[in-house]
């Protein structure tokens, strides 16, 4: 009891925050033991394939022994849930690093990608509902349906292909799509990671112009293809709020139709805000495709690299990582929902 | 519904009628692909590679000197195919499922829920590819790979319209008239969670091209020389840099085609179906 008002007492988003990271923790242990399970149930002989073919059955026998797999699945489960909590996830045959030094490498490239891809998509999208619930009938509502549409079913490596072809071949306004800053320049001291902070940080405008240039492909490609779902839950939300009877009251009061718009978005934030999440949460998949045209280095290609090369240690710290950023995804998207709709008690 | 009123409907309704004629143009090319056809689509001719489109290659020719209209053509088979079995397949699985999950409680049902949970949680592109790399890399391991996805969002799907059913009083009624479990789930709770379904299914195949053209496109999906759409915008990417356009933009907009001849069939069948969202359009509509 005495704890429990304890708790009442903290300020609302404090308690949000605080219940919300204390469910990361079972969703974590769960993620990881789905991405061991994963990779083990599967056919296939990760002793044989770090091997090769002509390996002997002994040398075959002692892998295995060394791998932990001639022991049994709870056993192998708990030791993997042991090392990953150390920060181990296993060294890569293909670049013989430890696999989550590989990822902390290249996590950096990804998020920039992600992050600014994420802002331009909501931006545009909620742009477009907007304008489009304001004046029905109007262009934009005739180019947001046609666009809705037509996003859903539009490949992104085809639009990054075709954004390559006219705003680099053709038009020439973009720098090459090879990678995240031009080979000639000397990348900024790495303090973030995100090269266009960094070469900020470093006041290096040639740096920040190349790395920015080369960040307008990549992220266009993602904004045009994952806009369209958002931007269809966003009209639904805020056409809702914008025909509710507090808006016309507004009106009626002779509130300027500015600030009505604000008031109504802000009613409407909650369920675009959880679809945020989701395609935040699936651009790390999206990730792989783009960054394969772009040469981006990201973990996207890495994930590509280690398939490719059925490097088994690699693709499960992959989909650790990626499982987790979700998971992550979500927790941020939940906290923020709950604070943008005050009736949810906590 | 008789055949008037939906020929009527179709003729009312743009979308639909869009969305029928895109599919009956894909249905073509699967079944007459040989006589559409000029060339054959893994034949290579390198003393006509990469020919821009004109009079004998209409879309012209990729690196190999291969046709691209053929493969186009004969590549709607090899996708279409990939994504009806997996979407069949995870029906197959996913209803019965979904079925028995909504229907009875307990521990087995919560576990099996939790488990789509779990195989939800993961980013879908990536599952798909770490299970192509482990299966190897054959058309059914893509089958395979796309029917785990879809599984749980069809056993959700239907557990969610189950769970509505179950309590109404047409299930009480059958079961007073000596229905079993069995018989009510069939016959009494399935016809009516069936059409939310029907919509799912067109969405799924969709998704399914979609992400069959994603995973053969960075290598992990159907191999060359199979006609395969994101195989063939793959095979065009170096070349586009270039401006080499044709390659790669003809097999991406079939892919277009394609998923928005699902996407336009979902929505209607959706508007057919469901009078709200008729009433919501109209009430919508300037």
């Amino acid at each position: 009891m005495h704890v429990l008002s304890l708790w009442h007492t903290l300020p609302r988003p404090l308690r949000i925050v605080v219940m919300r990271c204390l469910m990361i923790v079972p969703q974590m242990l769960g993620v990881t033991l789905v991405a061991f399970l994963l990779v083990r149930l599967l056919p296939g002989d990760p002793a044989r394939l770090i091997l090769g073919n002509f390996a002997t059955a002994d040398s075959i026998r002692l892998m295995r022994e060394r791998l932990g797999l001639d022991q049994s699945l709870p056993v192998q489960a708990e030791r993997y849930l042991v090392s990953v909590l150390h920060g181990d996830l296993g060294v890569s045959p293909f670049t013989s690093n430890p696999v989550i030094v590989d990822l902390a490498q290249r996590a950096p490239a990804t998020l920039e990608l992600i992050v600014y891809a994420m802002v331009l998509t909501f931006v545009f999208a909620v742009t477009m509902a907007v304008l489009s619930v304001v004046k029905p009938g109007g262009i934009s509502d005739g180019l947001t349906r046609i666009y809705g549409l037509a996003a859903g079913a539009i490949p992104d490596f085809w639009v990054a292909l075709l954004l390559v072809f006219f705003l680099f071949h053709t038009l020439g306004w973009v720098p090459a799509p090879f990678g995240r800053i031009d080979a000639m320049l000397t990348p900024p001291p790495t303090v973030t990671g995100f090269l266009t902070v960094d070469s900020l940080l470093a006041g290096d405008m040639a740096d920040f112009r190349s790395a920015s240039a080369r960040l307008v492909l990549p992220v266009l490609t993602i904004a045009i293809v994952n806009a369209g779902a958002l931007m269809k839950m966003a009209q639904i939300s805020f056409r809702d709020a914008y025909r509710s009877e507090f808006v016309t009251q507004l009106r009626m009061s002779g509130v300027p139709e500015r600030q009505i718009v604000r008031v109504a978005l802000r009613n409407a934030l909650p369920p675009i805000i959880s679809q945020t999440a989701f395609i935040t949460g699936f651009l790390l998949g999206a990730a792989v495709l783009v960054e394969t045209v772009f040469a981006w280095g990201g973990l996207g290609q890495y994930a590509v690299q280690a398939v490719a090369n059925s490097d088994y240690a690699a693709v499960q710290g992959f989909v650790l990582v990626a499982s987790a950023f979700v998971l992550i995804v979500y927790s941020v998207a939940d906290i923020l929902y709950e604070l943008a709709d005050p009736r949810i008690r906590v | 519904m008789n055949a008037r009123s939906l020929v009527l409907c179709l003729l009312t309704r743009p979308g639909a009628a869009t969305g029928l004629i895109l599919l009956l143009l894909q249905v073509v090319a699967i079944l007459f692909a040989s006589h559409i056809a000029r060339f054959s689509p893994v034949d290579a001719d390198p003393l006509s590679a990469t020919l821009p489109p004109g009079g004998v290659h209409w879309f012209g020719t990729d690196e190999l000197g291969m046709d691209v209209f053929s493969r186009v053509v004969f590549a709607t088979r090899i996708n279409l195919l990939i994504s009806f079995a997996a979407v069949g397949a995870s029906l197959a699985i996913g209803v019965p499922a979904g079925l028995l999950i909504g229907y009875y409680k307990g521990f087995l049902s919560t576990a099996v829920l939790r488990v789509f949970d779990f195989l939800q949680s993961f980013p879908i592109f990536v599952l798909g590819m770490a299970l192509v790399a482990v299966l190897g890399q054959e058309i059914w391991s893509v089958v395979i790979a796309l029917s785990l996805l879809f599984v749980p969002m069809f056993g959700r799907l239907v557990r969610a319209e189950v769970l509505s059913l179950r309590e109404r009083p047409f299930v009480a009624a059958a079961r007073c008239a000596g229905a079993n479990d069995l018989e009510i789930m069939v016959a009494h709770i399935l016809p009516n969670a069936i059409t939310p379904v029907i919509v799912q299914v067109s969405v799924a195949i969709g998704m399914a091209i979609l992400l069959t053209a994603g995973l053969s496109f960075i290598g992990a999906g159907v191999r060359m020389p199979s006609p395969e759409w994101g195989l063939m915008v793959s095979n065009g990417a170096q070349q586009m840099i270039l401006g080499v356009w044709w390659i790669s933009l003809f097999p991406g907009l079939a892919i277009v085609v394609s998923v928005l001849s699902f996407a336009l069939l979902a929505d209607a069948v959706r508007d057919l179906t469901d009078p709200r969202a008729q009433g919501g359009r109209r009430a919508g509509g300037p």
